[in-house]
C-alpha cells in the first residue's frame, strides 16, 4: 500500500510550489487503486466479482484491522503514562485511602491485568459499549453522541465555505499568476495559515461580539434557550425538524463566528494548494493542445485544467475535513463549544482511559472514512482509475 | 478568459453572500439573558470542575456550588464567613465535653422538593451513604456513625475526639438526600449504590433550587424549588451555569450575557470597569513548597541547615505580584480566613544574610536540587510555571542550583503522593473550613508523609499536633498557632502565599460574595430593583 505520500500533503505539500500531483503521471493514490484492481483474475470464479467490489471488500478489511490497531495503540500509550487513573481522578484525601482506591479500581475494572482489560474492552466494543468515562461518569458513547455532532456542525460549515472560497481563490490566483491579484491572494492565504487560530478566535470574538455586537456570545445556543429534541444532535437540523425557528436562528448565529475562524485557516491552506496544482496543469501539453484547437477558455479551464488538478485538491479537502472533525481544541475552548476537541483534552488531562480510547477510535474512523470516500471520488474524477 | 472570470466571480460571490447572511443571522440571534420569564434568570460563567452532582460523590469546585443550591446541609455559613456556624436543617446542636458525640435537633416542617418532610432517617441514610459508597468525600465521615433516636434528633458518634465535626457538616458534599426517592432509584449505603445516574438527572434535596438539566462538560440549569420552605428564598427563578474559559468569561460578563464570572485572575480583573462590580477575597488556597526529608530522595532537602537556608532565601513579598493582584502573604499552612491561623507578620521572612550563613553551615553550597510541580495546574489563576521560575532564581542567588521538572498534574500527582519529589510546588484547598484539616501537614500525616516527614523526625511538632487535635473550644486557636509556629521553624513546608479570588458581577446582581467552600451561594444572590 503506497499510502504514506498521500497522507501528509496537509503538512508538507503546501509549502512547495511543485507539490501537486504531476498530472502527466497517474496521481499518487490512484496508483494504489490501479495496483489493487490490476491483480490478474486468473479466471478464478470465486474472485471473479467486479474489481471495484473486490477492492471495496479489501479496503474494508484493512480498515477493520487498522481500527483494532488504533484501539491497541491508544490503550498502550495511555497505560504507558507513569501515573494511574485513580490518583488522577480521586481527591487528595480519597486518593490516599486504599479502600476508596480499591473501590474506584473495581468499579472501572482497573484492578485486572492489562491484557484482560484490553480483551474486555474489545468484547464490549463489539456490543457497542465504549465503557464509562471516569470524568463524566457517563457512558462514553453518549458523551461522544453529544460532542461529535457539536464539532460536526462546525466542521461541515467550515469545509463547505473553505472549499468554495479556497478553490476559487486558488484558481483565480493561478490564472493571474504573478499579477497583483495573485500576490494579494498569496499574502492573504499566508496570513490565514500563519495566524494562530486561538488568537484569531479570541480577536474575532472580542471584535464581533463585544465591540460590534453583531455576533452572539459563546456556546452552541444562548444560555436561556433550550436545546431542540435530540434527533441528529446537530442543533440547526434538529431545530428545523422540530419546527423551532427561533432556536434554529440562534443555533445558526452561534455557529458563524467559530466556523469562519476555522474557515480562515483552511482557506489559506486550500488556496495555496489549489494554486500550485492548477499551475502544474496549466503547463501541460494537453492544455496547450486544447487551446491550440481553439476551444473556448471556459471549456479548457473546466474540463482540462480543473479536472486534472482536482485529484490532489480533493485529497487535501478530505484530510482538512478529517482534521477539523477530529478536534479543534483551541477554537472550541475560546467559544465554549462542547465538541470533540474539548472532550479529548479533558479526557487526556484526567487520564480518562475510556474517554481517550473513545476519541481515538472516532478519529481513526474519521480518517479511514475520509480516505475511503476520497479514493472512491478519484474514480469519479479520473477516468484512468475507473477504466483500469 | 472572460467567461472563466465570471464563473469565479460567481463562486466568490456565493461565498461572500454566505458570510454576510451569517453576520445578519448573528445579529438577529443574540438576545439578552434576563428578559423572558417573570422571575429573572441568572447566567454564571465558570470553568467547570465538575464530574457529578450526586452530593455524596461530588468533591469538586463547581459541584460544591451546585450542590449548595440543590441540597441543604445540617449546618452552614452565611456570606463570606467561614468561622461562625449558622443553623440550616438543624436548629441547634451540642457537642459532648469529650468531643465525641454531637447531638443535633432538626428544624420543624422543612420539606424535600417532592413535598415530603425531612426527617432524622433521611439524615442518617445520607451520612451512612457518604461513608459507605467509598467516594471522594467519604473521608469526611471517617470514624463517625449516625443514629436517629427520634424523628427530629440525630446523634453523631466519633471514635476519636472530633471538635471539627460541626464545621465538617457544612460541606455541600454532606447535603441531605431524600431517602425514599434515592432508594427508589437504586440508592444504598454500600458500594452497590446506583443512584448517581438518577441524581445527575434530578435532584432529591430540600435546597432552594432543583436540578433542571445537567451536562458535566457544558451546562447546568437550576430552577427555583417551588416547595422550598427554608430561610433563603431565591430571587432568581432560573440559574444557568456554563462552562467557559476565563478569557471568554471576561468578554461575556462585560457584554452582559453573563451576570457572574467566577474564574478571572487579579490581572484580568484590573480595569474591567463599566457596569461591573468586583468582589475580591482570599481564596482559602495555600501555595507551598515541600522539602523532602528522606536522605534517600535528596541529601540536600533532608539537611536541616539547607532547609533553613531555603526558607530564608525566598523573597516572599516579591512573589505576591507574580501570583496576581490581591494575593496575600501566607503566615502558616492555615489560611488567614480560618480560626487558628497565625496573625500577619508571624510567617516566614526573607533574610538573605541568614540564608547564606545557613547554606554555608550545611556545606551544600553549589549543589543542585530538582523542583517538581504541576505545569498545567493554575490554582486560583496562579501560573505555577512563573512561581517555580521565581523560586529557582531566588535560590540561585544564594548559590543553590535548582532544575525545574514540570509535568502534567495527572502524572506529577503520583510522584507527590508517593513522596518522591525533592522539592515540590503545590497547592492545598480546604476540605472543610477548620484548622483541623491542616493537621494533614503534620509529621506522619497525609501531606507530611509526602515529604517523608515521620513523627520520629519531629517529636515536638507531633506533640503539638496531638495537642491541637484534642484542644477544647477555648484553647483551639492558640494550640493551632503553636503547631504552626513549630512547623514554620522546623517543618518541611514553606507556605508561600494565599492567592486571591475575584468575582466579577453585573451591576444588577446584589449580595455576591466569595465563599471559600462553595464559591457563591446562588440562592443568596439578589436583584437590584
Amino acid at each position: 500500500m503506497r499510502r504514506s505520500s498521500r497522507h501528509q500533503p496537509g503538512t508538507a505539500a503546501p509549502s512547495r510550489e511543485d507539490a501537486a500531483a504531476p498530472a502527466g503521471l497517474p496521481p499518487v493514490g490512484a496508483g494504489e487503486v490501479i495496483a489493487t484492481a490490476a491483480v490478474p483474475t486468473d479466471g478464478a470464479k470465486v474472485r471473479s466479482s467486479h474489481p471495484l467490489a473486490r477492492y471495496l471488500r479489501r479496503r474494508l478489511g484493512v480498515s477493520v484491522l487498522l481500527l483494532i490497531g488504533v484501539t491497541l495503540v491508544t490503550f498502550l500509550l495511555t497505560n504507558l503514562v507513569p501515573s494511574n487513573p485513580a490518583v488522577a481522578n480521586l481527591g487528595q484525601q480519597a486518593g490516599s485511602d486504599p479502600k476508596v482506591v480499591a473501590a474506584f479500581n473495581a468499579k472501572y475494572g482497573l484492578n485486572r491485568p492489562l491484557p484482560v482489560q484490553y480483551v474486555i474492552y474489545l468484547k464490549n466494543l463489539l456490543h457497542g459499549d465504549l465503557g464509562t468515562s471516569l470524568l463524566t461518569h457517563q457512558p462514553v458513547l453518549s458523551d461522544l453522541g453529544t460532542a461529535i455532532p457539536a464539532t460536526m456542525e462546525l466542521a461541515l460549515g467550515a469545509i463547505v465555505l473553505s472549499t468554495l472560497i479556497g478553490v476559487s481563490f486558488g484558481v483565480f490566483s493561478a490564472i493571474r499568476r504573478g499579477r497583483a491579484v495573485d500576490q494579494g491572494l498569496r499574502v492573504i492565504s499566508l496570513i490565514g495559515i500563519s495566524v494562530p487560530t486561538f488568537w484569531l478566535a479570541l480577536l474575532s470574538y472580542y471584535i464581533f461580539y463585544y465591540k460590534l455586537n453583531i455576533a452572539p456570545g459563546s456556546g452552541r445556543l444562548s444560555p436561556t434557550m433550550t436545546p431542540p429534541p435530540h434527533v441528529t444532535g446537530l442543533y440547526t437540523v434538529d431545530a428545523l425538524l422540530a419546527g423551532q425557528w427561533s432556536t434554529f436562528a440562534d443555533a445558526a448565529a452561534h455557529l458563524m463566528l467559530p466556523t469562519l475562524v476555522l474557515t480562515a485557516y483552511t482557506v489559506g491552506l486550500l488556496t495555496r494548494f489549489t494554486r500550485s496544482a492548477i499551475l502544474e496543469v496549466l503547463d501541460q501539453d494537453f492544455v496547450r493542445a486544447a487551446r491550440a484547437k481553439g476551444l473556448p477558455s471556459r471549456i479548457v479551464l473546466r474540463r482540462y485544467v480543473l479536472r486534472a488538478a482536482l485529484v490532489p485538491i480533493l485529497t487535501l479537502i478530505g484530510l482538512a475535513f478529517g482534521s477539523l472533525l477530529s478536534g479543534t481544541v483551541l477554537v472550541e475552548s475560546v467559544f465554549a463549544w462542547p465538541g470533540i476537541g474539548a472532550y479529548a483534552y479533558q479526557a487526556a488531562s484526567h487520564l480518562d482511559l475510556p474517554g481517550i480510547m473513545g476519541v481515538g477510535l472516532f478519529v481513526g474512523i474519521v480518517f479511514l472514512a475520509v480516505n475511503f470516500i476520497v479514493d472512491l471520488l478519484y474514480g469519479v474524477i479520473d477516468p484512468r482509475v475507473r477504466v483500469s | 478568459m472572460n467567461i472563466s472570470y465570471r464563473k469565479l466571480r460567481w463562486a466568490v460571490g456565493v461565498a461572500t453572500v454566505t458570510c454576510v447572511v451569517a453576520a445578519c443571522g448573528s445579529s438577529g440571534g443574540s438576545s439578552p439573558a434576563a428578559s423572558s420569564s417573570s422571575s429573572p434568570s441568572l447566567v454564571v460563567d465558570t470553568y467547570f470542575q465538575l464530574k457529578t452532582v450526586d452530593p455524596s460523590r461530588e468533591f469538586e469546585g463547581t459541584g460544591q456550588m451546585v450542590d449548595k443550591a440543590l441540597y441543604d446541609t445540617l449546618i452552614t455559613f452565611k456570606g463570606a464567613d467561614t468561622t461562625t456556624l449558622i443553623p440550616d436543617l438543624a436548629t441547634s446542636w451540642s457537642l459532648s465535653p469529650d468531643a465525641k458525640t454531637l447531638t443535633l435537633t432538626l428544624a420543624k416542617g422543612r420539606v424535600f422538593s417532592d413535598g415530603s418532610p425531612v426527617t432524622s432517617a433521611d439524615v442518617v441514610f445520607t451520612l451512612d451513604r457518604v461513608a459507605g459508597i467509598e467516594g471522594n468525600p467519604s473521608f469526611l465521615m471517617a470514624g463517625v456513625t449516625a443514629s436517629a433516636p427520634n424523628p427530629s434528633t440525630v446523634v453523631l458518634t466519633s471514635k476519636t475526639p472530633n471538635p471539627q465535626l460541626p464545621y465538617i457538616l457544612t460541606s455541600p458534599s454532606l447535603g441531605i438526600l431524600n431517602e425514599k426517592v434515592v432508594k427508589a432509584h437504586g440508592g444504598t449505603t454500600t458500594q452497590k449504590d446506583a443512584a448517581e445516574t438518577y441524581l445527575n438527572s434530578q435532584s432529591a434535596g430540600s435546597g432552594p433550587y432543583v436540578l433542571s438539566s445537567l451536562n458535566v462538560s457544558s451546562q447546568v440549569k437550576l430552577v427555583a424549588n417551588p416547595k422550598y420552605n427554608g430561610p433563603e428564598k431565591p430571587t432568581y427563578g432560573t440559574v444557568i451555569i456554563q462552562n467557559v474559559q476565563p478569557p471568554t468569561q471576561k468578554i461575556n460578563v462585560q457584554r452582559g450575557d453573563a451576570q457572574l464570572a467566577l474564574d478571572l485572575t487579579g490581572n484580568q480583573v484590573q480595569g474591567i470597569g463599566g457596569n461591573l462590580q468586583v468582589s475580591a477575597g482570599p481564596s482559602g488556597v495555600i501555595i507551598f513548597l515541600l522539602l523532602n526529608q528522606s536522605p534517600a530522595i535528596s541529601k540536600l532537602t533532608s539537611n536541616a541547615d539547607f532547609d533553613t537556608a531555603v526558607k530564608d532565601a525566598i523573597n516572599y513579598p516579591a512573589l505576591l505580584p507574580l501570583a496576581g493582584a490581591g494575593t496575600q502573604p501566607a503566615t502558616g499552612v492555615i489560611p488567614t480566613i480560618f480560626t487558628g491561623s497565625l496573625p500577619a507578620g508571624q510567617g516566614l521572612a526573607y533574610n538573605l544574610a541568614g540564608a547564606k550563613k545557613a547554606l554555608a553551615a550545611s556545606g551544600l553550597a553549589g549543589k543542585s536540587v530538582t523542583l517538581n510541580y504541576p505545569s498545567d495546574n493554575s490554582p486560583s489563576g496562579v501560573n505555577m510555571n512563573t512561581i517555580a521560575q521565581a523560586v529557582q532564581s531566588q535560590l540561585q542567588a544564594i548559590g543553590v542550583k535548582v532544575s525545574l521538572a514540570p509535568q502534567p498534574t495527572a502524572t506529577e500527582l503520583e510522584n507527590y503522593r508517593d513522596g518522591k519529589e525533592q522539592i515540590g510546588l503545590w497547592d492545598w484547598s480546604p476540605d472543610y473550613p477548620d484548622a483541623a484539616d491542616y493537621l494533614n501537614f503534620g509529621p506522619g500525616a497525609l501531606v507530611g508523609l509526602r515529604a517523608n516527614w515521620t513523627p520520629a523526625k519531629a517529636p515536638q511538632v507531633t506533640q503539638l499536633a496531638t495537642a491541637a487535635s484534642a484542644a477544647g473550644a477555648s484553647d483551639r486557636a492558640a494550640a493551632y498557632q503553636a503547631f504552626q509556629k513549630a512547623m514554620n521553624a522546623t517543618g518541611p513546608f514553606i507556605p508561600l502565599f494565599q492567592p486571591a479570588n475575584h468575582l466579577v458581577v453585573a451591576a444588577s446582581v446584589t449580595n455576591a460574595v466569595y465563599n471559600a467552600l462553595w464559591t457563591v451561594d446562588l440562592a443568596a444572590l439578589g436583584a437590584k430593583k
